[in-house]
């Protein structure tokens, strides 16, 4: 407990000096942070509270992105107003594949699970491809690109949506798991699915619902991330790596600290980038704090 | 004698099947160069047979796509020389998969008309023994001093231009990395007096960045570091997808150097529609305006719309078109398919490209047959790419200095 309490001072401290020194690349970090935070989270749900492994997760993503540009281009839609349909889409869309693919692999060794959805991942980027080309696509809205002042320091306003929209859905689903039924009963799935079913809870509902939702919940990451980034196959697969790596880093079910792992790692990132000479080496600074914090968290566990 | 007639009847037949002129050609078609490169070489062959194909034979195409992937690039010449046989190689684009395909050609040392792979890497595996291999993409050096050149005719056209301090931002993977160690190379010899960027270029820095095609997309730490060192030309060499979001990033700190330089091999679909893309400077062997001031080039243009319903969009389209028509050129003035004619024949022919220029063999560092030698510099005004340089194919003229983002 003394252990933590002393990392998170060290922490603490430590990011209140690239404040100092460097505000451009703290609240650039904090941006970024939130936007890995905000795409984890839903793989986080899946994997850390009900066990479901899915490496399909960035191309989930990347069809969101499609169906906003989609929105925006043949009909006008805003983007940040599009989730009102992208949502709900996608939602159905994860109820589709789960049904197609991870109801029949549930009762299967992890692995099938694993090689199921990277299949699926395949299909995914292909299919996009095929219908969409490599050709990159990209929405533009004057808005995604104003600046603002914070204590005299010009910082681009828009991505602060992210840390909002991250907050909110971290409340939400804190909110979700601990307040409701069906909330308590995804925390009994992913302890004892087979005890779940003794006591009642149906548990096929359950992960049907957890992963409809948590693919519901990469729409709205989709819209916000569509007017910053280029939209084409590939683009969400990465996410999913940076997603893996937040939920391994926080440890399995710890939601506030998927949020808090995103913003530690992307503050790293845009530190070692501001740094004339070394901004390639952010990459290797990301997984060097990565594998300090499971290091770190593996020993204070065995102590314990 | 009808025994006869029916036997000299097929002979006749199966004579005319076997004299076909077989090309292969190997192209990643997943992506939009390969795929319109590839359509373009088919154009050029359906010409080409329409007017009674060459040497009163029939030109076959075949296309194998490379996938981008270094193994499948050279198991596709392999399976080009022993299962469909065919007499050339032809296509190319990334040089890294033409890497590994070169040790294939030296084993079959077929004449090769390549139009991909720009890495002096490339140059340096493939040596200056083979005579049988043709090279018409500039290499990467080649077009580091293309641009010089044109930057200071454009000097000596527009005098308040200025580019003595450049600011180049490169994707960290080897495209973008060997672009940046070129003009680090030439900026030494630039301080020493010497080399094509003598004169021009009084200072050079650099930053790298992750390629949003790589995972990366983030550029702002990149722009301010840009951004605080003020450069007259500022220079992006990553791909298609960092175009926008690069755009917005310097849009969103402020920074609009007076010359604001793409070098992407491709650009995205409807980046011309982007108000943010006015006056955007470009490297490129070709642009779509060049219909307007090149016949050749509008013979292309219409053909290809006319044949896929579709416009060109990448250079690798007129490229692909001049890579069957160059190779057919210099079969038709050898006469023959001898392998020493048809080098020579392609030696001498000059011809006149879609791609903007004629094209003509000369030695570079070290391979003897080298084709184009120089880009072209371009610049997206009003939705449009012009041709600013060279002046002989100017299709507007130069918006000096970038005009920022105001009201974008």
């Amino acid at each position: 407990m003394k252990r933590n309490f002393v990392g998170y001072i060290v922490l603490a401290i430590a990011l209140f000096l690239i404040a100092l020194l460097r505000p451009y690349a703290f609240f650039y970090g904090v941006q970024r942070g939130s936007l890995y935070g905000l795409i984890a989270l839903p793989l986080a749900l899946t994997l850390g509270i009900v066990g479901l492994l899915n490496l399909a997760h960035g191309e989930f993503l990347t069809l969101a992105l499609y169906m906003t540009y989609l929105l925006f281009d043949k009909l006008s839609i805003d983007p940040l107003l599009s989730f009102v349909l992208t949502v709900p889409l996608l939602l159905l869309f994860g109820l589709l594949v789960y049904k197609l693919v991870i109801e029949r692999s549930l009762k299967t060794h992890h692995l099938n699970l694993l090689l199921l959805t990277f299949g699926v991942s395949i299909v995914m980027v292909e299919s996009l491809n095929i219908w969409w080309t490599s050709r990159p696509r990209n929405i533009y809205v004057p808005y995604a690109s104003t600046s603002v002042s914070i204590f005299g320091v010009y910082v681009g306003g828009y991505e602060f949506l992210y840390t909002l929209a991250a907050f909110i859905v971290l409340a939400g689903l804190l909110l979700f798991l601990k307040k409701t039924r069906l909330g308590q009963a995804t925390y009994a799935v992913g302890q004892n699915p087979r005890g779940a079913a003794l006591v009642g809870i149906n548990v096929k509902f359950v992960y049907a619902f957890v992963f409809s939702l948590a693919a519901g919940l990469v729409a709205l990451a989709g819209a916000l991330l569509s007017v910053r980034s280029s939209i084409f196959p590939h683009v969400g697969g990465p996410f999913t790596m940076k997603s893996f790596s937040l939920t391994a880093m926080a440890g399995l079910g710890n939601l506030p600290g998927i949020v808090l792992a995103g913003i530690v790692l992307g503050i790293a990132e845009e530190f070692v980038k501001s740094i004339p000479g070394y901004t390639g080496w952010a990459d290797l600074v990301f997984f060097v704090v990565l594998i300090a914090a499971i290091v770190f968290r593996a020993f204070g566990r065995r102590e314990g | 004698m009808k025994r006869l007639f029916v036997v000299l009847t097929v002979l006749i037949v199966a004579l005319a099947f076997a004299s076909t002129i077989k090309i292969g050609a190997v192209l990643p078609l997943s992506d939009i160069t390969g795929r319109q490169a590839a359509n373009a070489m088919k154009l050029a062959v359906k010409e080409i047979n329409e007017a009674g194909g060459v040497l009163g034979m029939p030109v076959e195409l075949f296309i194998i796509d490379d996938e981008m992937k270094p193994e499948k690039g050279a198991a596709a010449i392999d399976r080009l020389a022993t299962v469909e046989k065919v007499d050339f190689f032809v296509g190319g684009m990334s040089s890294g998969v033409h890497l590994a395909q070169i040790p294939i050609l030296k084993k079959y040392q077929k004449i090769t008309v390549w139009i991909g792979a720009a890495s002096y890497k490339c140059e340096e595996a493939i040596g200056p023994d083979a005579d049988w291999y043709f090279h018409l993409h500039p290499w990467d050096y080649l077009q580091g001093e293309s641009y010089a050149h044109g930057w200071r005719a454009i000097i000596q056209k527009y005098p308040q231009v200025k580019i003595e301090k450049i600011f180049i931002a490169y994707e960290e993977g080897a495209f973008g990395t060997s672009s940046f160690k070129s003009y680090q190379e030439e900026f030494e010899l630039a301080k020493k007096g010497t080399g094509v960027w003598a004169g021009l270029m009084k200072d050079l820095r650099g930053a790298p960045f992750k390629s949003a095609a790589l995972g990366g997309g983030d550029y702002r730490a990149v722009l301010m570091q840009a951004k605080q060192y003020n450069p007259d030309l500022f220079i992006w060499a990553g791909y298609d997808a960092d175009a926008i979001p690069i755009l917005i990033q310097a849009k969103e700190i402020g920074f609009a150097p007076k010359l604001f330089v793409g070098a992407p091999p491709g650009w995205p679909a409807d980046f011309g529609k982007n108000p943010l893309s006015h006056g955007v400077i470009l490297y490129g062997m070709w642009a779509p305006a060049l219909k307007d001031v090149s016949p050749i080039a509008r013979h292309f243009w219409d053909a290809y719309v006319k044949e896929f319903n579709e416009e060109p969009a990448t250079y690798f389209a007129p490229l692909g078109y001049t890579n069957i028509m160059f190779l057919i050129e210099g079969i038709k003035k050898a006469g023959s398919l001898d392998k020493a004619a048809i080098i020579k024949a392609l030696r001498e022919i000059e011809y006149d490209s879609p791609v903007g220029g004629v094209l003509k063999i000369s030695p570079s560092r070290i391979i003897k047959n080298q084709g184009f030698r120089a880009q072209k510099i371009l610049q997206w005004q009003n939705g449009v790419q012009h041709v600013i340089w060279p002046f002989e194919y100017q299709t507007a003229e130069l918006i000096y200095p970038f005009p920022g983002w105001t009201g974008k």
